[in-house]
C-alpha cells in the first residue's frame, strides 16, 4: 500500500478584531456617557436629639430642692441660641445667646467662647432657636460657630437641637 | 507598450494598538466610576461652611441621604418623595430590623444606627428642613451629616 505522505500547509490564523473592537468602543461609550465625578463635599456630623432642655440632678434631688442654688440656670445643661431672620429674605436679622443680644455672627463666636471657656458653666449642648423663614445657609453659619467651640472637657460640640419658631 | 497587471493589495490595519488603549480606557472608567452619585441631587447648591470636613465612612452603619430642594421637596434617585413622613418610617423600620439582624440585643435599637445625610439647597427655609428633621428624630435617627461644600465652586 502505497503511503500517503501529507503536505502540512502552514497558515495564519487572523482573528478578526473589528468585531472585538466596535464592542469595547460600545462599553467605552456608555462609561463615558454616565461618567460624573462626583463633587467633593464635607459635612458637619451632629447629634441631633429632639429639643429639650437636660436638667442636671443629683440622686433622689426633686425640682428645687437644693435650697443653696440661687442661679436659675445652673444645673440646666442647655444653652439656648435664638436665630431671628428677616421674613422676606431669609437672612439673619439678629442674634441672641440666651437672654443677651449678639451683634453678628463673629460676636456669638467670641460669646460662646466666653461661656464654654467658663468651667462653672456646665453647658455642653444648644437649642437653637430658629425663625421658619431662616435660609439654609444662613442657619448653617451659626452651626459652623456652634460647632468650632470646645466644651471644658476638650470634646467639641456636637450636640445641637432645633427649635422652630414662627417669624414675625 | 506593455499592459501593466492591475493587482489588488489588501489593506489591513492593525487594530491591536487601538484594542489596547480602548481596553485601558475602560479600565480606567470602570475604576473610576460610582453609582452611588445617582442618588445625590447634582443641581442642588450646596452651603459653604469653612468647617466641613470630609465625609468619613469608617464606623458608619448607615447612610441614608436625603436631597431636599429650595422648595422643601425631598428628594430620592430624581423624583419628588410624597409623602416625607411615610418615607422616613419605612427607612426607619427597614434600619431598624437590620440592627436587630445584626445585634442580638433587641432593646439597643431606640437610636438607630443609620446616619441622615442631608443635602439641602442653600436657599431652602428652615420650616421645611425642619420638617424633614423632626420626622427622622420622631423615627429614632440621631445622627445627622449636614452637607456643605469647603469653598464656592
Amino acid at each position: 500500500m502505497a503511503r500517503r505522505r501529507k503536505r502540512r500547509v502552514q497558515s495564519d490564523v487572523e482573528l478578526n478584531l473589528a468585531a472585538m473592537l466596535d464592542m469595547a468602543f460600545q462599553l467605552l461609550t456608555f462609561f463615558i456617557l454616565t461618567f460624573r465625578p462626583a463633587p467633593i463635599e464635607g459635612q458637619i456630623s451632629l447629634r441631633l436629639p429632639p429639643p429639650q432642655a437636660v436638667v442636671v440632678t443629683k440622686d433622689a434631688q426633686k425640682a428645687g430642692q437644693d435650697t443653696k442654688n440661687t442661679n436659675p440656670v445652673q444645673g440646666v445643661n442647655t444653652l439656648t441660641i435664638s436665630v431671628f431672620a428677616d421674613p422676606q429674605s431669609g437672612t439673619i436679622k439678629s442674634l441672641n445667646v440666651g437672654e443677651t443680644q449678639v451683634p453678628g455672627l463673629a460676636a456669638l463666636g467670641g460669646k460662646l467662647k466666653e461661656v464654654f471657656a467658663d468651667p462653672g458653666n456646665p453647658f455642653d449642648q444648644v437649642i437653637i432657636q430658629v425663625s421658619d423663614t431662616c435660609r439654609y445657609d444662613e442657619l448653617m453659619r451659626v452651626v459652623d460657630v456652634c460647632t468650632r467651640q470646645v466644651l471644658p472637657d476638650g470634646q467639641k460640640l456636637s450636640k445641637l437641637s432645633f427649635v422652630e419658631v414662627p417669624s414675625g | 507598450m506593455a499592459g501593466r497587471l492591475s493587482q489588488e493589495v489588501k489593506s489591513e490595519p492593525n487594530l491591536t494598538p487601538i484594542l489596547d488603549m480602548v481596553f485601558q480606557l475602560i479600565t480606567f472608567f470602570m475604576l473610576v466610576i460610582n453609582f452611588k452619585s445617582a442618588e445625590m441631587d447634582l443641581s442642588l447648591k450646596l452651603p459653604v461652611v469653612g468647617s466641613a470636613r470630609p465625609v468619613e465612612t469608617h464606623g458608619q452603619r448607615g447612610l441614608l441621604v436625603l436631597n431636599i430642594d429650595h422648595m422643601g421637596n425631598l428628594k430620592n434617585y430624581g423624583g419628588v418623595v410624597q409623602n416625607v413622613e411615610l418615607y422616613i418610617a419605612r427607612e426607619a423600620y427597614a434600619s431598624r430590623l437590620a440592627a436587630h439582624i445584626e445585634s442580638d440585643d433587641k432593646e439597643a435599637a431606640q437610636d438607630l444606627p443609620t446616619t441622615i445625610v442631608i443635602r439641602a439647597d442653600q436657599a431652602t427655609p428652615f420650616k421645611m428642613l425642619n420638617r424633614v428633621i423632626k420626622a427622622c428624630q420622631d423615627n429614632g435617627f440621631r445622627k445627622f451629616a449636614l452637607k456643605a461644600v469647603n469653598k464656592e465652586a
